[in-house]
């Protein structure tokens, strides 16, 4: 039963992934929290772990072929993802579970308003770049 | 003085990066969500430009070193992990189909208030009621 419910979690995840072409962490880690059970910690690990391989390489052949890929600009963010995510997670291991879910909570927050801003400024923006 | 402003210009992607990745390691998150706002805001990409070089910068592993840490605190669920990759890619599929149909712009806003709501939720669940 357990395991239905998990790859039943995984297609509804992906389905949003494909939707907003975002990662999944952001919906994998609540979803593990209250729909698993999962400590906050563990929840959070296991979704590190199931995004180390590249599952969205079939969406990225679509941006590249379409030359919306800066390859340059792609290798810096992946750089300093690696660097960053060091400290990051060295940081969330010390934290206890419950500050952890509450700050979890924060940047959630924050992404939600970011995403909002976002999804307002196509009008304004012009290719400026490219 | 185009090439110098062109390296600034990536220096300073890296260093955002770097702090985008210090979260993603933080929240085990991909870094996506906040990753292609910033490239939008900051950088001034086009949206998709934004959204392809996003996803190319997540095609390697960059948080190997984030979940090494977390697997070493023994904070990593091996078979939830393994069970939710094959979900994710295939609703991916399915997902990014569906989006092809839908006004991207409504869509994100959706996702932005559900998170808005989801990061209520959590913090109230782990500051608020105990």
């Amino acid at each position: 039963m357990w395991y239905a419910e998990v790859v039943l979690l995984g297609l509804t995840v992906g389905v949003l992934v494909g939707l907003m072409g975002i990662g999944g962490g952001v919906i994998v880690v609540p979803a593990l929290v209250y729909l698993l059970g999962f400590d906050q910690h563990m929840a959070q690990g296991t979704s590190l772990f199931l995004q180390l391989p590249p599952l969205g390489l079939a969406a990225m052949l679509v941006y590249w072929r379409k030359k919306q890929v800066d390859f340059w600009a792609g290798a810096m963010c992946a750089t300093g993802f690696f660097l960053g995510g060091y400290y990051g997670s060295a940081i969330a291991i010390r934290l206890n579970s419950r500050d952890l879910k509450g700050a979890f909570g924060v940047f959630v927050i924050f992404s939600g308003i970011m995403l909002w801003v976002k999804s307002r400024l196509p009008r304004l923006e012009k290719n400026t770049l490219a | 003085m185009r090439k110098r402003d062109r390296q600034l210009r990536l220096f300073l992607i890296l260093l955002v990066a770097c702090v985008v990745g210090v979260c993603a390691g933080l929240f085990g998150v991909g870094g996506g969500v906040l990753l292609v706002p910033l490239l939008v805001m900051l950088f001034k990409f086009e949206q998709h430009l934004a959204q392809g070089t996003s996803l190319m910068a997540l095609v390697p592993p960059v948080g190997l070193l984030a979940f090494l840490n977390y697997a070493h605190a023994h904070e990593v669920s091996w078979a939830a992990g393994l069970l939710i990759m094959p979900g994710v890619v295939l609703g991916g599929l399915y997902g990014s189909r569906v989006a092809q149909k839908l006004s991207p712009r409504r869509m994100r806003r959706v996702f932005a208030v559900f998170l808005i709501v989801l990061g209520v939720f959590l913090i109230t669940s782990a500051w608020i009621l105990r």
